[in-house]
């Protein structure tokens, strides 16, 4: 039997496995996008708070989890945490972590977008006795959230990319079981192979749907 | 043990930290530079590989390249050292964003510029040379900057290939003091302190080669 | 001999004829100016001087040598012709007198204090050595031009080719660069120079060469052009100027 013939049958064996911890990925992708991008608004929101102090914190914030590897993060909630005697599941602590990542990600994004934005619209909302909150939600959020959809989608192929690294916590996603895999036939180079491939499909599949949505509503920029 | 105790032994991973940081970077700036600058001088059939290169390597996870370059190839008898690991994974996939990085800017090159080059006799190699890459380079500062940094962000993987950066440093540590808070905390620290010093150095490379009127945006 | 001549030169670009059979020559230490509308081809005329678009038949004879045949040596031809453009295009990133030593140094081979002593010698020509150190963005529009034209002549041409020079100008600046072009002329460099700036044409020259749908349609006096030319067109695209002076 050839290497290959050998290393499909043993996929083909252990896909129940591989199809679960793909749908764990998944599942936690698609969680940390929707945490990521609240998160992202939230903080977004505080930046724009009138206390300086406020602004200052939040400023940190970003800066501070745009500088630091996310992994440092995990690892400390995840190896660190238990020393309080908190113990949390490798999917928690991964939600949390991406969350908060994304999160300043997500805000330095729609920060830049708005500071591209023309602000007499502000003022005129201002004058027409609209509050802080009123003009975010109903003129600053929309356009900056327009002009930041192309970032926004790439952020979502990072999260689903990142997702990976959860497994060095131990949570058993698809590049976890695909390990599994290889450790089972030593074909270390195919099973890895075949992951790249599937990451490759999976990311297609959003620039795709992200360049249909492109189409409909006409902002470049997206992943190419 | 104290926490300045804890401090100076992860600042012995910094050496690694730092190697691997460079060695990706500069493995990106030349991936990126010669992508773009193939791209540039080519035909269509090497540009459609080039664009395949670039659309590829940035939809693959880091850990997973450099799980099948480090893990995968020895398999197939081709033994890669740990640092070249990282720049072949690491570093490639960087080259590949900065490529894209690249691209953008060289659209920022005025058409006028080449063509006045061209009637002075240059060849098309030195129009790259000496007008479009130092015009790019200005213009893709900020996005090179945020290539750096993701670099930096990730060279924390160079622990599943053994090298004992900061973070091995720190799991090693963690496991035997069982004060992983203290640690992992100064840890994001030191990465936070090292990113700022990056940041400072490359603001520094900036402003030494600004040109009036080609300012980033 | 004529330096230039141009014997029926035709470009089609996608079945869109531009170069319909041109016929035009230059004397060495001579001013050509060619005017005609937009659209009428100049550019594209230009361009088939150094080769940066590929002329489809017709021939260029440049120094006794057909200079439209595929073994011509196109880097060393364009070293020959000096080109100053409408948009000036000097090089952003490069400081004025960078600007002036790139090609000296990368197409010719100087050293570096050579081609700083050549180039300084032609901005002092034109009263630019003093801004040697300014980079583009920090100069004006007619200083700029001034900048393009020592960059072409720093490479000794055989003759400096303008195309629209003063159409980013403002009037003033405008006039500037036709005194500069003039002295240019006075100093025996052979020129061509393609413009609908009427004023330009008629100050830098008596004759002119009207091209008009990708043909020299007249080459006569401004005065016979304007006054006595049988095609009313032709008339009226001279007569704009007794209406705008």
């Amino acid at each position: 039997m050839s290497e290959w013939a050998r290393f499909i049958s043993d996929l083909l064996e252990q896909m129940p496995l591989i199809l679960t911890g793909l749908g764990k990925t998944l599942q936690l992708a698609s969680l940390i996008s929707f945490t990521g991008f609240l998160m992202g608004v939230v903080v977004f929101y505080l930046t724009l708070s009138q206390r300086g102090i406020i602004r200052r914190l939040i400023n940190g914030y970003i800066s501070f989890f745009i500088g630091m590897p996310l992994i440092v993060l995990l690892f400390l909630m995840y190896y660190g945490l238990p020393q309080w005697g908190i113990k949390l599941t490798p999917f928690t602590v991964a939600v949390i972590g991406f969350t908060l990542n994304v999160g300043a990600y997500n805000a330095a994004y729609l920060t830049s977008a708005f500071n591209g934005l023309d602000r007499s619209e502000l003022e005129a909302a201002k004058a027409q006795g609209f509050n802080h909150r009123q003009i975010f939600s109903l003129i600053t959020l929309p356009q900056v959230l327009r002009l930041s959809i192309p970032a926004l989608t790439n952020q979502i192929i990072n999260n689903l990319k990142d997702s990976s690294i959860a497994f060095l916590i131990q949570y058993t996603e698809f590049f976890a079981r695909v390990q599994e895999l290889a450790s089972t036939n030593f074909q270390f180079f195919k099973a890895y192979f075949f992951a790249a491939l599937v990451y490759l499909c999976l990311v297609s599949i959003i620039v795709l749907i992200a360049r249909a949505l492109e189409k409909k509503i006409l902002i470049p920029g997206i992943f190419r | 043990m104290s926490f300045l105790d804890i401090v100076l032994q992860l600042i012995q991973g910094v050496n690694y930290t730092v190697l691997v940081t460079l060695t990706c970077s500069a493995t990106g700036l030349v991936v990126g530079l010669i992508v773009v600058g193939l791209r540039r001088l080519s035909f269509p059939g090497l540009r459609f590989l080039l664009d395949s290169f670039t659309y590829i390597f940035r939809a693959i996870p880091v850990l997973v390249l450099l799980f099948m370059v480090y893990f995968g190839l020895p398999m197939s008898g081709l033994k890669v050292p740990p640092l070249l690991a990282m720049a072949l994974s690491l570093g490639l996939i960087a080259g590949a964003y900065i490529a894209e990085v690249f691209r953008g800017a060289l659209d920022l090159v005025d058409a006028s510029e080449i063509i006045a080059a061209q009637s002075m006799g240059m060849s098309r190699l030195q129009i790259l040379i000496s007008i479009e890459f130092p015009q790019m380079i200005r213009f893709a500062f900020p996005g090179m900057v945020n290539e750096f940094t993701t670099v930096l962000k990730y060279s924390p993987f160079a622990y599943t290939v053994g090298i004992p950066e900061i973070t091995k440093q720190a799991m090693n540590l963690a496991s035997t003091t069982m004060r992983g808070i203290e640690i992992y905390f100064a840890v994001g620290i030191l990465y936070f302190v090292i990113y700022r010093i990056f940041l400072a150095g490359l603001q520094l490379l900036e402003r030494h080669y600004r040109v009036p009127g080609l300012e980033p945006k | 001999m004529a330096l230039i001549e141009i014997n029926n030169l035709v470009k089609v670009f996608d079945k869109q004829t531009v170069l319909a059979g041109v016929n035009l020559s230059l004397v060495e230490g001579d001013v050509k100016v060619v005017m005609g509308p937009s659209g009428c081809g100049k550019s594209t005329l230009l361009r088939c001087l150094n080769r940066l678009i590929e002329p489809t038949s017709g021939t260029i004879i440049f120094r006794g040598e057909d200079i439209t045949k595929p073994e011509v040596d196109v880097r060393a031809l364009r070293q020959s012709i000096g080109f100053v453009f409408q948009q000036f295009a000097l090089y952003r990133h490069l400081t004025v007198l960078e600007n002036v030593t790139l090609a000296l140094r990368k197409i010719r081979g100087m050293s570096r204090s050579e081609a700083k002593e050549k180039a300084l010698h032609e901005l002092s020509r034109l009263d630019m050595a003093i801004h040697c150190d300014k980079y583009p963005s920090q100069i004006s529009g007619g200083q700029k031009q001034r900048v393009a034209l020592a960059r072409a002549l720093a490479m000794d041409p055989a003759v400096v080719v303008f195309d629209e020079p003063t159409s980013a100008l403002d009037p003033i600046m405008s006039r500037e660069v036709a005194m500069l072009i003039k002295n240019l002329h006075r100093d025996n460099v052979t020129i061509m120079c393609v413009t609908h700036d009427l004023l330009l044409g008629r100050y830098l020259s008596e004759r002119v060469a009207f091209l008009d749908h990708g043909i020299i349609k007249a080459e006569d006096t401004f005065e016979n052009l304007c006054n006595n030319h049988s095609d009313p067109q032709i008339r009226s695209f001279f007569e704009r100027e007794a209406s705008t002076s």
